[in-house]
């Protein structure tokens, strides 16, 4: 009888018997009996062939002692999976964008980047889209033709840029705007001329609220969905010193005004002046016009928070709106709470003690120094601001009672940063804007009109101006809350 | 100034006494002053000179005799330091016009013969240029010791012969009274350490064969390596010639591994068998076989040259690189890199800001794909990895089978054929893991397979020949996919074995008129690797019939290109052999006929260096193409492989390739970043890396992506902590551009490939040696890389896996007599060149000492630094046997 030995991986099943007269197949089973592999599964390799199962040995070959290769394993045979994995590469155009990680760039129709930033900035507000899905198809006796086709441009466009990865060309929405704004329609040499962001975004937001006020089928919380989103409601203590006279007033309005003057280095500080402010009007008490002081409180906080720079004055020498280079800082977390009025910081004080506890919880103790160092400045902002605040807190209490609390997430005052629309360039009609925006994600896009470009967190704090390079004109908070 | 003696000479020769003094004279008056400043020896020596040429002049013979015999002994006492002319001969000058004359009117004598011999040492310093007056007195002259006029005189005399020989060839007349004077020439420079004079004089009178008799134990090993660096800048058939010798003189000396070295450069088997049977040592056998193994060639050793059965087996063995796959992971598992590695540790996307990460959510089969192959290049036969061989059973869903359908269509061929590079060299481990994907439903899955067959055996044989048998009967399946994947499978595991029954098997496929494009494409490859450098008839007459047989519409695809290719690599290094099969390509359509002959042309010439096929090729690049042709990207690529045999040439072409790349068109600079990289390959030199950066952000994709590529290729396995910094910001560059980010992905593979361990250099042995199936696999590769956006962009990305067929470990494992591994220390340093310098130079500079294994960089060289071994193989790299120096004695 022969006897070969079989290399099989790593081992060698020396002196195998090989019976001749039976076929191979014989031999494979002597194999299955020594490896476990069945037959049907191995493969031996005799000198560049296989061995078949009916093949003659004769005919092969085998010597004494002859080495021969085994390969086949008892393994489990890979099977695919019934569900194959979804590829981005297979994905309809519009499923790419979650693969992506951003929305869709605007193309620039011809100095139409104002309103691309914008809608961009706009876009990012979760709030805003939904409010505007539920915005119906069919106009309503209360609501203009022209604000009606512009809101539905809108909800249109917002949709748009959520299904595409390939820029879009806001094409109807530019068309419905002019329409609605005559002024963003200036020609100049042939060409639409460059426009002012800030007037954009006042007023798409101005037609947005109007359209959509009591639009949901009239529930009442929802009577004025964009002022819940964007609206901010100032108290204001109008003092004359000349006549001692004294009265508050209450408005409400869509972004604070950050003033930038010598003084200014810091977004807080223009903040603070912007809630200040001298006019002349008629006193009663005099009996001819005085120089009255007003000074404001925020009453009752947004969701989103917008903050505007004053960057730009009419320059009457040169007949255009120039623009204040100066660097004012601001931050990626922002604290009104000095800002705040009495009634509002009490309101407050239960969400901001739990935000807190939470942030010490997640810093461990890095984090509880931190909160107590916020703590004491609080305090301090505090005591300088009650004795101008304290007039008027009965009936700011009032007010602010009628205030919804049976909602599941509460305010704190803090807001994180998560778009800021930039501006490159000396003056307001010209120059370039840009939005940098916040993902869902987490991460920074740069929406430079059609081309969207990832960008670092730290570097968006570097928009605060101080040369040439983009600078903040707009920025938009959103709030920070702690359920409760 | 000097009185010009030829001219006093013709005046005057009956009148002796005022040939003496009128010459004599002049000077003197001129030379006043010089006297003044000459010292009373000098001077005295002066006087007595010039009584001596009077002398000689004197009628009386014993007077002449003995005053030539002083003349002699003056000038042979000075003439042994030559830092400027010597004394005597300075004052012997103004008399050479003399003596010459009075030797015209000389009887034939012993005395004539004498002063012939002063003669012609003064004409080392009087004869005109061309003249050659030094031999031709010595030829005149006693024909004493050469030797004794100083090393000086015999190098005058060694350059006048040359002119001399090369003026009697034209004119065909008798050289038998030079020869005697090279004779004892080569015998003097031979015995005074000045081998690289008596080899230079040699080759000019055309008589090498001399040198064997002068050779000795001192001078052999000088003489042999100035030889063998010379045979690189030598044209043919010169340079065959100096290498015989240089063998011959090896055999003679039984240095048997530079013998088998020389062997191996001219890809003489017949000399490879000869050193077999000439060495009796065992030991030095086995070191041999590695040296074969490396090289990369079938090798089978018969009874003649290894007796004893077990012993052949053995080292049979060692030629098959059966255990290429144990030395490569001990000495992974010494530099301790043994841990697998993910493509996110070689991406390493942490260290760039946030752009690179930005979303993926969903799955891309490209990223994937990319991944796949990262996880190959980076895992290359280590055996582990973190995609795919990591077990079926584990929970967590990260299971082989798992990642190998993260893959599309023929992405999973190359999944598939990933697992044959993770498990590289290691055939028995490799097929078993392997096995499971043969019995998959999914035909990609079954061409991935089988490549991956093919890539576990690439450059490892075995007795059973385990990839023909489980390949063969693939290769005529239906499923033109199974068919490719057998086809490359079998073409990369039989690289260079001019297997017969593969080429029968192969042959048919491609005069089989219903075979697809693509199967026929790989198949001429296949057969051209099978058969690189052989110049099989049958294969070429059937890869030129294949290519004759394609209508017009098929000429223009991508995938023809690999026919001439396949052709080209019969002919791999072989120069003027290629000459008949290019007649017969200027047949062929006038699509494809230019591509080939570029194509023929670069490969035959490939590695060999001649400047002449350069310029022709480059005369090709000044062409202003014609619409539709496209033979310029082999052109280009032709100058890196022609030139890439030295550094000199290469360096050269790589100024070259940078004014192709400023003048030339477009499809020319997307050839040149190819071209660098072979010409760089695994060696990533610092302005060709900064060229390629630069190139990598053109405006041109495909220029950019040619350049990424090979950004990847020069830096193949160097871990080069530049290039892996410029990719990485290259791919937050790219992150957009799905393709660009692909050919990134892969350059990063490639910068760490095996970890670092591996090289593609097809060079080796101290860059002597080219691995033809290295070659092979690199050019075939890149010529794919002219056709990016069909073949490694494609759906055939398959011909990545070439690249195996160049890689090697780049490291120094020491071995001991029974091939165990056995550490020792070494130095490890920048190569020094040493040809031709006396003495025994340094032959390595800035070195660390380090215990094998080790690794060696581009342009390392290693010495051992302990005296307790002997090495087998003169060139430490790869597996190195070591023997115990039986003088060694212990340090205490």
């Amino acid at each position: 009888m022969l006897t070969v030995s079989v290399k099989w991986q790593k081992k060698v099943l020396e002196k195998v018997e090989v019976d001749t007269t039976q076929p191979p197949y014989v031999f494979k089973c002597q194999l299955f009996d020594l490896t476990g592999v069945p037959p049907e599964r191995q493969k031996i390799m005799v000198k560049g062939g296989l061995l078949k199962d009916d093949a003659d040995w004769t005919a092969i070959g085998v010597k004494q002692g002859q080495r021969l290769m085994m390969m086949g394993t008892a393994d489990e045979i890979v099977k695919a999976p019934e569900k194959g994995p979804v590829f981005v590469e297979d994905l309809p155009e519009e499923e790419q964008v979650a693969a992506v990680g951003h929305t869709a760039g605007l193309l620039n129709l011809g100095n139409t980047c104002y309103m691309n930033s914008t809608v961009q900035c706009l876009h990012s507000v979760p709030e805003l889209k939904s409010a505007l899905l539920k915005y119906p198809s069919e106009r309503r006796n209360e609501v203009d033709q022209t604000s009606h086709m512009l809101t539905a441009a809108t909800r249109e466009l917002f949709n748009e840029l959520d299904k595409s990865v390939k820029a879009v060309a806001p094409m109807q929405f530019w068309m419905v705007l002019r329409k609605k704004y005559p002024q963003f329609g200036q020609m100049h040499n042939g060409y639409f001329m460059q426009q002012d962001a800030e007037e954009c975004w006042t007023q798409l937001l101005y037609t947005l609220s109007q359209s959509l006020r009591g639009s949901s089928s009239g529930t009442s919380e929802n009577a004025d969905a964009l002022k819940d989103v964007f609206g901010i409601e100032l108290l204001s203590r109008v003092h004359c010193q000349e006549s001692g006279e004294e009265s508050s007033e209450t408005e409400s309005v869509y972004s604070l005004k950050c003033h930038i003057s010598h003084e200014v280095n810091h977004m807080h500080e223009g903040l603070k002046h912007g809630l200040k402010s001298e006019l002349e009007k008629a006193s009663p008490a005099l009996g001819r016009s005085a120089i009255f002081l007003k000074e404001s409180r925020i009453n009752a906080l947004p969701r989103y928070l917008t903050v505007q720079f004053v960057r730009f004055f009419w320059k009457r020498e040169s007949n255009q709106k120039a623009k204040i280079l100066r660097k004012v800082d601001y931050p990626l977390e922002l604290d009104v709470y000095d800002l705040c009025s009495e009634d509002l910081r009490k309101k407050l004080e239960a969400p901001r003690k739990l935000l807190r506890d939470e942030e010490g919880k997640k810093l461990g103790l890095k984090g509880k120094e931190k909160a107590d160092s916020k703590d004491t400045d609080v305090k301090m902002t505090d005591a300088e601001g009650s004795s101008t605040a304290s007039g008027e807190s009965s009936k700011a209490a009032t007010l602010s009672d009628g205030a919804p609390s049976d909602k599941e997430a509460q305010l704190t005052g803090v807001y994180e940063l998560v778009s800021v629309l930039t501006h490159k360039g000396r003056s307001a009609d010209s120059g370039h804007y840009v939005a940098w925006v916040k993902q869902e994600n987490g991460k920074w896009i740069e929406f430079d009109d059609d081309s969207p470009i990832p960008q670092r967190e730290e570097d968006i704090v570097k928009l605060s101006g101080g040369g040439d390079w983009h600078m903040a004109y707009i920025c938009m908070y959103k709030a920070r809350t702690v359920p409760m | 100034m000097t009185p010009e003696p030829n001219g006093a000479s013709g005046s005057g020769t009956t009148r002796e006494e005022a040939t003496v003094k009128v010459p004599a004279k002049d000077p003197k008056k001129k030379d006043e002053k010089k006297d003044d400043d000459l010292s009373d020896e000098d001077l005295a020596l002066k006087q007595q000179l010039e009584l001596y040429v009077e002398r000689v002049q004197d009628a009386d013979p014993g007077l002449q005799k003995a005053a030539l015999e002083s003349m002699r002994q003056e000038i042979r006492t000075s003439t042994s330091s030559m830092t400027s002319v010597p004394k005597p001969l300075k004052f012997l000058r103004p008399h050479y016009g003399t003596l010459k004359a009075y030797y015209e009117t000389m009887g034939d004598s012993d005395l004539k013969k004498y002063l012939a011999d002063i003669l012609s040492v003064l004409a080392l310093t009087m004869s005109a240029e061309g003249e050659r007056e030094s031999l031709k007195y010595r030829l005149l002259g006693s024909e004493g010791d050469i030797g004794s006029w100083g090393h000086e005189y015999v190098r005058n005399l060694a350059g006048e012969i040359a002119q001399e020989y090369a003026k009697r060839q034209s004119e065909e007349a008798g050289i038998d009274d030079l020869m005697e004077l090279v004779q004892q020439i080569v015998a003097f420079h031979m015995k005074h350490n000045a081998e690289p004079e008596a080899v230079d004089l040699l080759m000019e009178v055309e008589d090498l064969d001399l040198l064997i008799e002068h050779v000795d134990n001192t001078n052999f090993k000088r003489t042999c390596l100035y030889l063998t660096s010379a045979a690189k800048y030598l044209p043919g058939p010169d340079d065959l010639l100096v290498l015989d010798i240089a063998y011959m003189i090896d055999i003679k000396f039984e240095e048997y591994a530079n013998a088998l070295q020389i062997a191996l450069y001219l890809d003489n088997l017949q000399y490879v068998k000869q050193v077999f049977t000439a060495c009796d040592d065992v030991l030095r056998k086995k070191q041999f076989c590695y040296i074969l193994g490396r090289q990369g060639i079938t090798f089978e050793l018969d009874e003649e040259m290894c007796a004893d059965d077990e012993e052949r087996y053995a080292m049979q063995d060692i030629i098959n690189n059966a255990k290429l796959s144990e030395g490569y992971l001990a000495l992974a598992r010494d530099i301790e890199v043994m841990e697998a590695k993910s493509p996110e540790d070689i991406y390493k996307a942490h260290l760039l800001d946030g752009r690179a990460s930005a979303g993926a959510s969903v799955d891309s089969a490209r990223q994937n794909l990319a991944a796949t192959f990262v996880n190959a290049f980076v895992n290359a036969g280590f055996g582990q990895d973190k995609l795919m061989t990591v077990p079926s059973d584990a929970a967590t869903g990260g299971s082989s089978g798992n990642w190998l359908f993260k893959n599309k269509e023929h992405g999973k061929a190359s999944a598939a054929a990933s697992l044959g590079m993770i498990l590289l060299w290691d055939v028995d481990s490799g097929l078993a893991q392997i096995d499971k994907y043969f019995h998959s439903n999914d035909n990609y899955v079954i061409a991935g397979a089988l490549l991956g067959v093919g890539i576990v055996n690439c450059s490892v044989k075995n007795d059973c020949d385990p990839a023909l048998a489980l390949l063969a009967d693939y290769v005529d399946k239906e499923d033109p996919f199974i068919r490719i994947g057998a086809i490359m499978g079998l073409g990369v595991a039989y690289a260079g074995a001019q297997n017969e029954q593969i080429r029968g098997k192969l042959m048919p496929i491609l005069s089989d008129s219903k075979t697809p494009l693509d199967v026929v494409a790989f198949t001429a490859i296949s057969l051209g690797l099978i058969y690189v450098g052989s110049c099989n008839e049958e294969v070429a007459q059937a890869i030129i019939f294949a290519l004759m047989d394609r209508s017009e519409a098929e000429l223009q695809d991508p995938l023809t290109k690999f026919l001439p290719l396949g052709l080209g690599l019969l002919y791999l290094g072989k120069q003027e052999s290629v000459e008949a099969t290019a007649e017969v390509s200027k047949t062929f359509n006038e699509k494809i006929r230019k591509y080939c002959d570029m194509t023929l042309l670069s490969c035959a010439y490939a590695g060999t260096g001649n400047v002449l096929k350069v310029q022709n090729l480059l005369g090709n690049c000044a062409q202003h193409l014609e619409k539709g042709e496209n033979y310029q990207g082999p052109a280009v690529l032709g100058i890196a492989m022609v030139s890439m045999a030295e550094e000199l040439g290469l360096d050269m072409a790589i100024r070259t390739l940078e004014h192709l790349l400023q003048y030339g068109e477009q499809n020319i600079r997307r050839s040149v970043p190819l071209a660098l990289a072979l010409l760089c390959i695994s060696n990533p030199k610092v302005n060709v890396m900064d060229t390629l950066s630069r190139l990598s952000h053109d405006t041109d994709s495909e220029v950019a992506s040619a350049a990424i590529i090979s950004l990847g290729l020069i830096g193949a396995g160097t871990n080069n902590a530049r290039i892996a910094g410029m990719l990485r910001n290259l791919s937050s560059y790219y992150y957009k551009d799905a393709t660009l980010l692909f050919c990134v992905r892969l350059a990063q593979g490639l910068v760490h490939l095996g970890k670092g361990l591996l090289t593609l250099n097809p060079y080796h042995s101290d860059r002597f040696l080219l691995s033809p199936v290295a070659l092979a696999g690199l050019v075939t590769f890149l010529h794919a890389c002219l056709e990016m956006k069909a073949m490694v962009l494609g759906r055939y990305h398959i011909v990545l896996y070439f690249l195996v067929l160049a890689m090697q470990p780049r490291m120094l494992m020491t071995v001991d007599e029974n091939l165990k591994p056995l550490s020792v220390p070494v130095r490890v340093g920048q190569a020094v060149d040493v040809v031709g310098q006396a003495g025994r130079p340094k032959t390595i500079t800035g070195f660390q000492t380090h215990s094998t294994p080790v690794l060696l960089a581009a342009g390392d060289r290693a010495e051992l630094a302990t005296e307790k071994y002997i090495p087998l193989s003169p060139i430490l790299e790869g597996f190195v046997i070591l023997k115990e120096n039986p003088d060694y004695q212990e340090e205490s």
